[in-house]
């Protein structure tokens, strides 16, 4: 994390030069809704793909929206709906999601040092709620600090993208003929596989190495040990994570 | 799940894991100096966990036709790797594992 704070350090004394004029007047409410709309395009379609995944597992659509209004979390919400549908206890959902999104912890850590001083209790806890993969990359490229209304603007953006994808995904899988039903429970698969694709052409070989270690570890624990579902996803992720960490070198991976 | 658990529950508890470690870093600091080995570990979960997301899931849920599903994730692998976006990949897939199943 050292480097991040060079950097804003940097940027530090540049804003004492430009702090007055330009930093504070562009990052406004209607900056973040510009910056935000790609994100909203990019989750929409993946909302939609969640969508389907509740219809499949039973969700009323209220429930689906729900789950997309108060989790806001990609992976964390398919993992969710693939250990409900495996029938996980509570237990294995709280760890298991909260392991997927503790990423988000480091994510705020980075955006609350940059955000404008002085934000209170209800507004703090509905920006901490925006935090995302996507939200954070956009937001972090500003000089900081980073305004209230303009934080605000790209969260709620990208926000709707997701909830407003999630029910038009329900409502399109009603009209879905119903031979095509069974060939949409691979949605959830498809997705994370073109994730992994994609991390693996940015990142490397790692990335294969590690997805493959944990797929391999989640499969004997389940088909061979019969463990639980979701011990089994926190056991292997767990393990292939603190592998990774040994055998990957500190300056070869940034994730 | 429990059958007659109903579904806003679970909903929930995903919920609360998810806004605790969101809002965790707005009111404590101590994530900035974790040991390296241990900040590494944790930035390398996301990765760790498609590897469980996808096997054995993804060959067990269509049983007894299990190709389907493999088949499936492999051509929107591929198709991922090229290109950027994921909703091509994800159409793709429903289709061959629609012909598949057929």
């Amino acid at each position: 994390m050292y480097h991040r704070g060079d950097l804003q350090e940097r940027h530090g004394t540049d804003n004492l030069l430009i702090m007055d004029t330009e930093n504070q007047s562009q990052l406004t409410f209607h900056q973040g809704f510009v910056e935000g709309s790609p994100i909203f395009v990019g989750y929409f379609p993946t909302a939609m793909a969640f969508g389907l995944v509740c219809r499949d597992l039973g969700l009323r659509i209220w429930e689906a929206v729900l789950f997309s209004v108060t989790n806001f979390a990609g992976s964390g919400q398919f993992l969710a709906a693939s250990l409900i549908r495996s029938g996980s206890i509570l237990l294995e959902i709280f760890i298991s999601v909260l392991l997927i999104n503790l990423r988000y912890s480091f994510m705020g850590a980075e955006l609350s040092r940059k955000l404008e001083k002085g934000i209170g209790g209800p507004a703090r806890l509905l920006l901490a709620h925006g935090t995302t993969d996507e939200v954070f990359s956009v937001a972090v490229l500003h000089r900081s600090p980073i305004s209230k209304p303009y934080l605000a603007g790209l969260e709620l953006t990208a926000y709707l993208g997701w909830v407003s994808g999630t029910a038009v995904g329900f409502l399109a899988g009603m009209v879905l003929p119903s031979a095509l039903q069974l060939a949409v429970g691979v949605t959830l698969y498809a997705m994370f596989s073109s994730l992994l694709a994609q991390e693996f052409r940015q990142k490397g070989k790692d990335v294969l190495i590690i997805a493959l270690i944990s797929a391999s570890l989640n499969s004997l624990l389940i088909l061979v040990l019969k463990l639980g579902v979701g011990y089994s996803f926190v056991i292997s992720m767990l393990s292939a994570s603190f592998l990774g960490a040994w055998f990957i070198k500190e300056e070869e991976y940034r994730a | 799940m429990n059958t007659n658990l109903p579904f806003i529950i679970p909903i929930l508890v995903s919920a609360l894991a998810t806004f605790l470690v969101r809002m965790l870093p707005y009111y404590v600091t101590f994530l900035d100096r974790l040991p390296p080995f241990l900040s590494r570990s944790l930035r390398l979960l996301p990765i760790a966990a498609l590897g469980p997301l996808i096997f054995p899931g993804v060959i067990m849920d269509f049983h007894p036709r299990w190709y389907a599903g493999l088949v499936a994730v492999m051509v929107s692998s591929i198709i991922a790797y090229r290109r950027n976006g994921m909703i091509i990949p994800i159409l793709t897939s429903i289709l061959v594992t629609y012909l598949l199943l057929l």
